[in-house]
């Protein structure tokens, strides 16, 4: 997509607010050369003929065959797809909890285990599980305090990421006290305390109603706006998926495939009245037709 | 538990209790049980004040070897679950064998204990701990795995180290089945602790009850075991004041 010099050129172009997380990069790579191959290689998500095989005793289960795909940095990507299709495996061989069995995957030119390891990357899961026994702003800290921050630090930016998702005046309220909504807000703000460069979320809004997700999913766009974080979100709605991407990796189970990607091009500054965009209409029946596709 | 329903909650087992204990008292006095069976219980209460030195001593031992046993059993079952928890391998191998330990009818080998151990505080104690041991054990190897694939994930994603893992989210998750534990070991210990007394010792409730079924001071022995019900008693309330305490933050 975007060749290496512009790469280069938007990197320097970086608030530096976000930087911060650029000298945790650069500190991964003491040498210069490894440094200067990690600048020149895709600064978004980038796979590269990822095969997942699951082993269950004796007989194997391909959950992946040769996904490819490249998205680029602030960019936002949907995986959708019927269930089985391997769009969760696909992310979590982004978040490094599946090891693929072949290919390679990099996020801004590394590794998901070193992504990991750097913290670059923040889940959101599909449960917004909390810890119940910990307050709402220590719940959205604690990959803070993971990361061995200082107490007013971890608080300070908990207490930002928490007003960013309209959440303030519920720091000391338990998980327990928020509605489903309310909690996924807290999971998406425990997300933003990393400053990540990826967003990479498995089915976020999939347990909460349809007023509470139209809702969420434009707090969704303007806070990755505002943050100019890539994001990987895993669908099975398709409104969803053309509201909240800019691409849509289509894919089919059996064993799972890339087999489409549809380009959104709604750009920036998203409003709830794109749903009565006619060419939102043209994209919903797009996206359905690749869906039932036969494979 | 709201206050306007405590009252009811302690009404009606109070009038029932106090019915029980007259007709009880009625039946001892009605001459149609003979008093080396039943004492009445103004007679028990009498006798728990007469010897009340003697009895206080005594239980004052019998807590001690129950509280260190308890403590004991307790801490070794956590730690033997937490060891569980990390290294699967030693789980595999050691849990059967701690099961199959389990069975053991601890009181029947009571005299090889004593032989071991000598017939001072040491086999209560070990006793007192060996059932305390179990309980924790399996309850907290319970607590300290039952965490939510979910949050297994994202502590995984921050690349939490297995230690913050255990103190962040294993412990306080294990904190209510270790206060079920906790609950069993009060009153078990204290129970283990005097029946541990009964084969050899000079010292102790389970001495004492021993002491006075000899001389078929019934009222006597009923007032040592009153006593150490008491205490049972008290134990458990105090772990469950502690419990309600502990878990009040996380379940409103």
């Amino acid at each position: 997509m975007r060749g290496p010099a512009l790469s280069l050129a938007f990197e320097g172009r970086r608030p530096w607010h976000w930087m911060g997380l650029d000298i945790v990069m650069l500190n991964a790579f003491p040498d210069e050369a490894t440094r200067v191959r990690a600048a020149t290689l895709p600064a978004g998500l980038y796979a590269d003929g990822i095969d997942v095989v699951f082993r269950r005793g004796s007989h194997s289960v391909q959950a992946l065959k040769d996904c490819s795909l490249d998205i680029p940095r602030g960019s936002w990507a949907t995986l959708i797809g019927a269930s089985g299709c391997g769009k969760s495996t696909l992310l979590r061989v982004f978040a490094d909890i599946v090891k693929p069995t072949a290919g390679t995957a990099l996020l801004h030119g590394v590794s998901p285990a070193e992504a990991r390891a750097n913290r670059i990357y923040a889940l959101v899961q599909q449960g917004s599980t909390m810890l119940p026994w910990r307050s709402i702003i220590d719940n959205v800290a604690l990959g803070l305090e993971i990361s061995g921050l200082p107490k007013s630090t971890r608080y300070a930016r908990a207490e930002e990421a928490l007003a960013l998702v309209g959440l303030k005046g519920f720091e000391k309220s338990l998980p327990s006290e928020l509605s489903g909504g309310m909690r996924q807000r807290a999971a998406i703000a425990r997300a933003l305390t990393l400053r990540p460069r990826f967003l990479l979320m498995d089915e976020p809004f999939g347990a909460l109603d349809e007023i509470t997700r139209d809702r969420l999913h434009f707090e969704l766009l303007r806070i990755l706006e505002e943050t100019g974080a890539t994001l990987l979100l895993v669908t099975h709605s398709i409104s969803e998926a053309v509201i909240l991407s800019d691409k849509v990796i289509v894919m089919t189970p059996r064993p799972g495939r890339i087999s489409e990607i549809i380009e959104v091009d709604f750009g920036r500054g998203r409003t709830p009245d794109l749903r009565g965009d006619p060419r939102f209409v043209q994209y919903e029946a797009q996206l359905r037709r690749a869906l039932h596709q036969p494979a | 538990m709201t206050p306007s329903l405590a009252p009811r909650r302690v009404i009606l087992p109070v009038i029932y209790g106090i019915a029980l204990l007259i007709a009880w008292e009625a039946l001892a006095h009605s001459g149609a049980v003979s008093r080396l069976v039943l004492a009445g219980p103004l007679e028990i209460v009498v006798a728990g004040v007469r010897n009340w030195s003697e009895l206080g001593f005594n239980a004052g031992v019998t807590l001690a070897q129950a509280l260190i046993g308890a403590a004991i059993g307790n801490v070794a079952g956590l730690l033997v679950a937490i060891c569980f928890v990390h290294w699967g391998f030693f789980r595999r191998a050691v849990f059967p064998l701690a099961i199959l330990c389990e069975a053991i009818p601890v009181v029947a080998i009571l005299p090889v204990l004593i032989l071991w151990l000598g017939n001072g505080m040491a086999p209560k104690i070990f006793v007192a701990a060996f059932l305390s041991f179990f309980p924790m054990l399996v309850n907290a190897y319970r607590g300290l795995s039952n965490v939510d694939e979910e949050v297994r994930e994202l502590l995984y994603s921050y690349s939490a180290t297995a230690s913050q893992m255990l103190w962040k989210v294993r412990m306080p998750a294990a904190v209510p089945f270790m206060f079920t534990a906790l609950k069993l070991s009060a009153c078990s210990s204290m129970i283990a602790s005097l029946v541990a007394e009964w084969l050899a010792s000079e010292r102790g409730l389970g001495f004492l009850v021993v002491y006075y079924g000899q001389s078929y001071r019934v009222a006597d022995i009923w007032s040592a075991a009153i006593l150490s019900c008491l205490i049972s008693l008290g134990l458990y309330g105090i772990t469950a004041a502690c419990e309600r305490r502990a878990l009040s933050r996380s379940s409103p």
